[in-house]
């Protein structure tokens, strides 16, 4: 049956798929009006129903972690539209281009969950986003969705739009929380969770643009018909981002199930210049890379966990064989290093000395010990190195940055050894 | 007919080569790590090693140092670093000149010499203090008794025993490896002869030096 | 903290209260898990990730950090596992990947939680060899700190302890990652009253104080616990030495007092005790008129022949004794002996004037112990800005109001420290203050909210002098209405140290030692049996006693630590009363206003140089220690009031510690109390002497004066122009400028603008200073620090002039 339910209107009308007026004459704020006049929990029952799991990376059912929240009042809804794992544009191209769509998400997420109040931590870098967006409240509040009394029922809600500072980190549900309080946007300790102590210490849901943007759609067309589409675990649609080395790079919203074959080679219009697949990032640069033994795996949340890496935000960066792996995993240990927030040692201190021993291989100037030297400091940010990983740290930001490199030496390791004057290749 | 023996003793003695010398006239070599008076080094740019750590003060089982540190000034340093010692006194009566000073100094600032005729007539005079323990900026060390058959200053430049005798991060074996650093008057001083134990020493002086090159001191490597 | 559970660590099952941490239920059961940012006064961060230990779970064994995780029931806690420690390894390792190792350099190096937890948890070796993350070395973020941030292992104290303990964060983390450092605002320097304790709880060097800077190395460093005297909180010190040199302060952790903290005054006002200024040797005033050094033996038989000449002539009357609110109590039983025994004057306070009272403060029934602050629901704070005089009572007013939700409320003419994290604050115009307790107590108007939050107890009252110019008789009103509120306990307040001592030894016109009325004739012949002499009739009070100089009626006095020309509100009346110049005798460290023109000036050993005790304002007695010697020729307040009294025919008692037995004989209030019971092991927390006998019941008898447009607050301030603070270079720099705060309304008004130069005239002459505006001031107020240079006398009418 359907195969897309995000990007229908945006590609329909890409001149004005973000006004009200486009988005209300192609059947917007219907489902608002229907959720309105359900009970708050059938709405929930009904995300419950859809298996809609959380797309920020941790693939959380978004019903379940409804059903957490505490019983205090206020309560607090904080989208995270913080979109910054390298690799990642989709939310950009929700917020952009149908905005309207999150905010009819956010109203009746928010009054399945009792929430007054309703913020969307936006990335520092999307200021056209937060501009979008914020029209968007402002013409949904001149509507009377928004506001006092909506739709002429007892329902209040009021949508900030926040603009961060700048930081990854802050796509961390409890460092954004923080960062919205006015504090160092530092992760903090759980328990206790947001849904119990969140913003302001109060019970607060944190999802993700592309999670609450599915809402309408199951409101309107009910959990069951949601979860009709795509292999059990991954039900709906998913935006994917497709970048690196493929012919048609972009967002593409699938049904999951499909193989990497298909997405690399069918949509992603395959390798260009002729070269081969080396490998590919399958969920963001968190993620543990995959090899071209694994094209023919099924692209879902499960089938990917289960070959030892995540669909994560959605990310998927695909090298080519002239791709020096060593260069590739500096760039994102790189990254890593630079968005550390800097509370935890292993994290702080130990992604910089990953990327400076990367940077010492890289100038030709590695020394033999270095491999072993890099895997042990790995090991001391993520102890056993396994998946998922354990972590000596507050958040996963850490454990983020060793990814690559267990990848480059699982898979590459005589790459890494060459490199290295006179280190042994085989037996080390 | 008892003494006979007695008297071959001393017979055979007479033949034999002599083992005592005419000091001072004639003075012994001394060995390589002899342990005499105390001097404390400057740098070849006469800055002095001295960080007033009292880590000699501290380690001194006779406890006969006293040191005080004293913040630098900015314009006009007398070490490197934040701070400096500005009191150094060793009293020389207690000294069991045990080396246990050198050994802890981080910064080869206090060494022994070869240098041990020092008698004092009065016991004030046994108590070093800077005046007496300081090197010139040339390197020349004063010392309280003048020149004379007795007192060979040049004794005085042999320190540094210790550097020697102790290796870069505690290592058995250095041949060729330097570790430490230069000091006025006579630059960086040679590894001791004699210290190589094993075979596989030219690749760890080559992985000494790069590490060095690479801004790690020995001061990094030696801590943990 | 609930039932306690039970659980297992290392294979050893304990018990632990629930909602215990982990890290600290190991360490009562004696294992010690490695920790840099965990401090058991603040609320944990998990930061340093050093405190990691593995947690037995559904899903295996997981590394927590032992800091930020409560006991369960059953948990399974393993701290020595292979993992655990490799996991402590790494963070060390990454810890010295950036630490640079200039330890010898460094202050920290020798007792450096770094250091030792390197030598005991970490790795033998570095593998880091890159170039480490460089910082310019030390910055100085105030006067007294230094910062190095190459040094930071950023575990986030200093600034948790500013901003959850102190109140003042004004040092915080900037950039972010490997950049991460801490700083103070751009412009903003660390001008915190407890900065020192930053570098107290600074795990590496990072966070230095300049008074230390250098001076020593741990290893040769004595130390002693004592008590510091600034003021009459009464904190656990421990006092380090080297070569006979006072060096530094450290704050002790107790419960009772002061859990660890001091103010920047108490740490670093010891560089008094060597300051050059400081006497040495006796001084004796020669016929040239100037003071010339002299020996002991010449300046006390001067004394002994001067008064002994005075009684003669005129009778003990004519003597008189001021002082002892700064000595320890032993010295001030002594001084009293001496006055009120051997030289049989009655003519003797310790008080000058400028606290609330001594009846208040050694008599109020319901004393309320600084624990009690623990448990209080309601604080009412009327008396003088904690944060300014009594700075370790203000961070135990905030803990109770921050940390334990009782609420504050705070009655003031101006905005204290406590203002932020008060529940209530009321301001009312000096001279307004016994109308303004009328309308609390009815709760009117907008004071109702006030009134209901009093009636929720148990409510703890501080009570004191808000201001100089304002009347004692205040604090007693406010006193008698809070002790009718329900549940209610009255912490009388005064700021110098061991004012309640001497008042409880006996310094003090109508007290006996131990709280005993001397106007009781029984009391008086028992204590008279136990002296063998007989004991004088209540006499006159510090005011008394400065009329009787000024009318000539008394004419010979003892200061014993003590200036009254700088310390008496009435500055006019003292001044007035040393111009007349009796026979004046000084026991002091320093040369100072009053003993500028006495007869004898004898130096005195002091704090840190002497053993006895002292009783802070909850009546807490606690031992001070010796630690070195006093300057020069300095002696023993104990031994040099002995030798005068066998010059005058008595005695006093052999040493400090015979004194001390004396007056747990003598002394009712003080029977239980005995050096060997303050031990630092078992006595730790001192005695806190019982109520009674004397009990005073405060009156309100307060009545507000008619004043003129504008009235004066004379506020004291941390840093004032004290001897302690002015001798010594490190605080002294810290004394603010003197100026006259207007509210806003006020000055424009009278036309003045910040900075104006005007001239404020009082009850004892005008002083010219600048304006500063203070839109926290009560409207009609003009405030004045206290003993801060300028004086213009302590009466309510004042006058500002361009």
């Amino acid at each position: 049956m359907t195969d897309r339910i995000l990007t229908v209107r945006m590609e329909a009308h890409p001149t004005d798929s973000h006004t009200m007026a486009r988005y209300e004459a192609t059947g917007g704020y219907a489902a608002l009006r229907k959720a309105l006049a359900m009970k708050p929990e059938d709405i929930v029952a009904e995300v419950k129903a859809s298996n809609l799991r959380g797309r920020g990376g941790a693939g959380f059912p978004t019903g379940v972690k409804w059903g957490f929240l505490a019983p205090t009042r206020p309560r607090y809804l904080v989208i995270n539209a913080d979109e910054s794992e390298p690799g990642t544009f989709k939310d950009r191209q929700l917020l952009e281009r149908d905005p309207h769509q999150l905010l009819e998400g956010i109203i009746i997420s928010s009054f399945a969950i009792d929430a007054h109040h309703a913020f969307v931590f936006v990335r520092g870098e999307y200021p056209r986003s937060a501009r979008r967006l914020q029209q968007a409240v402002e013409e949904a509040r001149a509507a009377g969705y928004l506001g006092r009394g909506i739709l002429g029922t007892g329902f209040d809600l009021d949508v900030t739009v926040h603009l961060g500072a700048g930081a990854y980190i802050c796509g961390e549900e409890t460092a954004a929380l923080n960062s919205l309080e006015g504090r160092r946007g530092e992760p903090r300790i759980k328990p206790p969770f947001p849904a119990v102590a969140g913003l302001y210490a109060k019970p607060t849901i944190v999802n993700n643009v592309e999670t609450i943007a599915n809402i309408p759609w199951i409101v309107m067309n009910g959990g069951a018909a949601y979860n009709a589409i795509g292999p059990e675990g991954s039900r709906g649609t998913r935006l994917l981002s497709l970048s690196g080395h493929v012919a048609n790079p972009g967002n593409y919203e699938i049904v999951m199930g499909m193989s990497w074959r298909d997405l690399i080679f069918g949509i992603g219009g395959g390798i260009p210049n002729g070269k081969a697949l080396k490998c590919w990032i399958p969920g963001g640069a968190s993620a543990p890379w995959f090899t071209p033994d694994l094209l023919d795996t099924p692209v879902t949340l499960d089938d990917i966990a289960k070959n030892g890496s995540m669909a994560g935000s959605g990310a998927v960066v695909v090298m080519d064989e002239t791709t020096n792996v060593v260069a590739a995993a500096w760039s994102i240990v790189r990254f890593f290093s630079h968005e550390s927030c800097g509370q935890c040692t292993p994290c702080r201190e130990g992604t910089t000395w990953l990327q400076r021993i990367l940077e010492r291989i890289l100038a030709g100037q590695g020394r033999p010990s270095d491999v072993d030297l890099l895997l042990d400091v790995c090991d001391n940010i993520s102890p056993g190195l396994r998946w998922p990983p354990a972590q000596t740290t507050i958040c996963p930001l850490g454990p983020s940055a060793v990814s690559p490199i267990t990848s480059i030496m699982k898979h590459f390791r005589d790459e890494v050894v060459a490199m290295i004057p006179g280190a042994v290749t085989a037996g080390v | 007919m008892s003494m006979l023996p007695g008297f071959l003793v001393t017979l055979r003695q007479i033949f034999r080569r002599k083992v005592t010398t005419q000091y001072p006239e004639q003075k012994r070599s001394k060995p390589q790590r002899f342990h005499g008076r105390h001097v404390l080094n400057r740098y070849p740019d006469g800055m002095e090693k001295c960080i007033g750590c009292e880590l000699c003060a501290g380690v001194c089982p006779a406890r006969c140092i006293y040191v005080r540190g004293k913040e630098n000034p900015p314009d006009d340093p007398v070490s490197p670093g934040e701070r400096y010692g500005f009191v150094y006194e060793i009293n020389l009566l207690r000294c069991i000149f045990c080396g246990l000073c050198e050994e802890a100094c981080p910064t080869e600032a206090i060494t022994m010499t070869q240098l041990f005729e020092m008698s004092v007539t009065n016991r004030d005079d046994a108590i070093y203090t800077r005046r007496e323990l300081l090197m010139n900026p040339d390197g020349t060390v004063p010392h309280p008794q003048p020149d004379s058959i007795l007192v060979d200053k040049g004794e005085l430049r042999l320190a540094d025993g210790w550097m020697r005798a102790t290796s870069p991060s505690g290592r058995a074996a250095y041949e060729g490896i330097i570790a430490w650093t230069p000091t006025a008057g006579v630059g960086t001083r040679p590894a001791e002869k004699g210290q190589s134990a094993e075979s596989h020493q030219s690749s760890a002086i080559s992985q000494k030096d790069s590490e060095r090159e690479a801004g790690s001191g020995k001061r990094e490597a030696d801590h943990g | 903290m609930s039932d306690p559970i039970k659980l297992t660590v290392d294979g050893r099952e304990v018990t632990a209260p629930g909602g215990q941490l982990l890290i600290k239920a190991a360490e009562e059961h004696g294992t010690y898990i490695p920790r840099f940012c965990w401090h058991p006064r603040m609320k944990p961060v998990g930061m340093c990730r050093m405190c990691l230990v593995e947690v037995e779970g559904p899903r295996g064994k997981v590394l927590v950090t032992s800091c930020t995780t409560p006991v369960a029931e059953g948990m399974v806690v393993h701290t020595k596992s292979d993992v655990v420690k490799k996991a402590q390894e790494g963070v060390l390792e990454f810890l010295l990947v950036n630490h640079p190792l200039d330890c010898p350099v460094c202050d920290k190096g020798g007792e450096c939680p770094l250091q030792d937890q390197t030598l005991s948890h970490g790795p033998g070796e570095s593998r880091f060899v890159e170039e480490k993350r460089h910082f310019e070395k030390p910055i100085a973020i105030s006067e007294l700190v230094m910062l190095d941030r190459e040094r930071c292992i950023l575990c986030a104290r200093c600034t948790r302890f500013s901003d959850e303990i102190s109140g003042d964060p004004l040092i915080e983390f900037i950039d972010r990652g490997n950049h991460t450092q801490i700083n103070t605002f751009p412009d903003e320097p660390f001008a915190s009253y407890f900065s020192g304790n930053t570098v107290q709880i600074c795990p590496v060097g990072a966070l230095t104080a300049t008074p230390y800077r250098f001076r020593a190395r741990p290893w040769d460093l004595e130390a002693v616990e004592s008590t510091c005297p600034q003021c009459s909180v009464g904190c656990r010190v421990s006092v380090q030495a080297s070569q006979n040199q006072v060096l530094r302060l450290i704050g002790v952790d107790v419960d009772a007092t002061n859990q660890g903290w001091l103010c920047d005054k108490g740490r670093f006002a010891f560089e008094h005790l060597r300051a050059p200024a400081r006497l040495s040797t006796p001084l004796v005033r020669g016929a040239d008129g100037e003071l010339h050094e002299a020996g002991w033996g010449e300046a006390l038989d001067l004394i002994a022949s001067r008064i002994g000449a005075v009684i003669a002539e005129r009778g003990p009357a004519a003597v008189a004794g001021l002082g002892g609110a700064r000595s320890t109590n032993e010295e001030a039983y002594a001084f009293g002996k001496l006055l009120r025994g051997v030289l049989g004057t009655g003519n003797l306070d310790a008080s000058l004037g400028d606290d609330p009272g001594a009846a208040l403060l050694a008599g109020v029934p319901h004393r309320a112990t600084i624990d009690d602050l623990e448990r209080a629901k309601t604080i009412l704070v009327w008396g003088p800005d904690l944060k300014e005089e009594l700075p370790v009572l203000h961070l135990r007013v905030r803990r109770a109001a921050t940390a334990l939700g009782a609420d504050v409320v705070v009655v003031h003419p101006r905005a204290t420290g406590l203002d932020r994290d008060a529940a209530h604050v009321v301001r009312y115009r000096p001279g307004e203050g016994a109308a303004t307790l009328q309308r609390l107590a009815a709760g009117e108007g907008d004071l109702a909210a006030v009134r209901a939050a009093l009636d929720t107890g148990p409510v703890v009252a501080i009570v004191g002098r808000t201001g100089l110019a304002e009347s004692a008789d205040l604090a007693d009103a406010v006193a008698a209405f809070a002790l009718t509120l329900a549940d209610a306990k009255v912490m009388p307040v005064a700021r110098r140290g061991n004012v309640l001592g001497a008042i409880d030894m006996g310094v003090h016109p109508h007290l006996l030692p131990g709280r005993v009325a001397a106007s009781d004739a029984a009391a008086r012949a028992a204590l008279a049996a136990a002296w063998g002499c007989a004991v004088a009739v209540p006499g006159r009070d510090t005011s008394g006693i400065l009329s009787g100089m000024a009318d000539g009626s008394i004419a010979a006095v003892l200061l014993l630590g003590c200036d009254p020309v700088a310390d008496h509100p009435d500055r006019k009346a003292a001044a007035a009363a040393f111009d007349k110049a009796p026979f004046l005798v000084s026991l002091d460290l320093f040369l100072n206003e009053s003993n500028r023109t006495a007869d004898v000036v004898l130096p005195v050993d002091t704090f840190t140089e002497v053993e006895g005790t002292m009783t802070n304002l909850e009546g807490r007695v606690q031992k001070s220690n010796r630690i070195v010697p006093g300057v020069g020729a300095s002696r023993p307040v104990v031994e040099i009031l002995e030798d005068l009294a066998a010059r005058l025919g008595g005695s006093i008692g052999a040493g400090a510690a015979a004194i001390a037995k004396e007056i747990a004989l003598v002394a009712p209030a003080y029977a239980a109390v005995s050096w060997e019971a303050l031990d630092w092991g078992r006595g730790r927390d001192g005695i806190v002497v019982a109520e009674g006998p004397f009990t005073h019941t405060p009156e309100r008898r307060a009545t507000d004066p008619s004043v003129g447009a504008l009235t004066l607050h004379l506020g004291r301030v941390l840093y004032d122009g004290g001897t302690m603070i002015t001798a010594g270079p490190s605080l002294a720099r810290l004394a603010p400028e003197p100026a006259a705060h207007l509210h806003p309304d006020d000055a424009s008004r009278l036309g003045f603008a910040a900075g104006d130069r005007v001239t404020v005239t009082g009850n004892a002459g005008s002083a010219a200073m600048a304006v500063a505006i203070d839109p926290t001031l009560a409207r009609g107020t003009v405030y004045l620090p206290f003993n801060l240079g300028a004086s213009i006398g302590n009466g309510l009418e004042v006058k500002v002039e361009k």
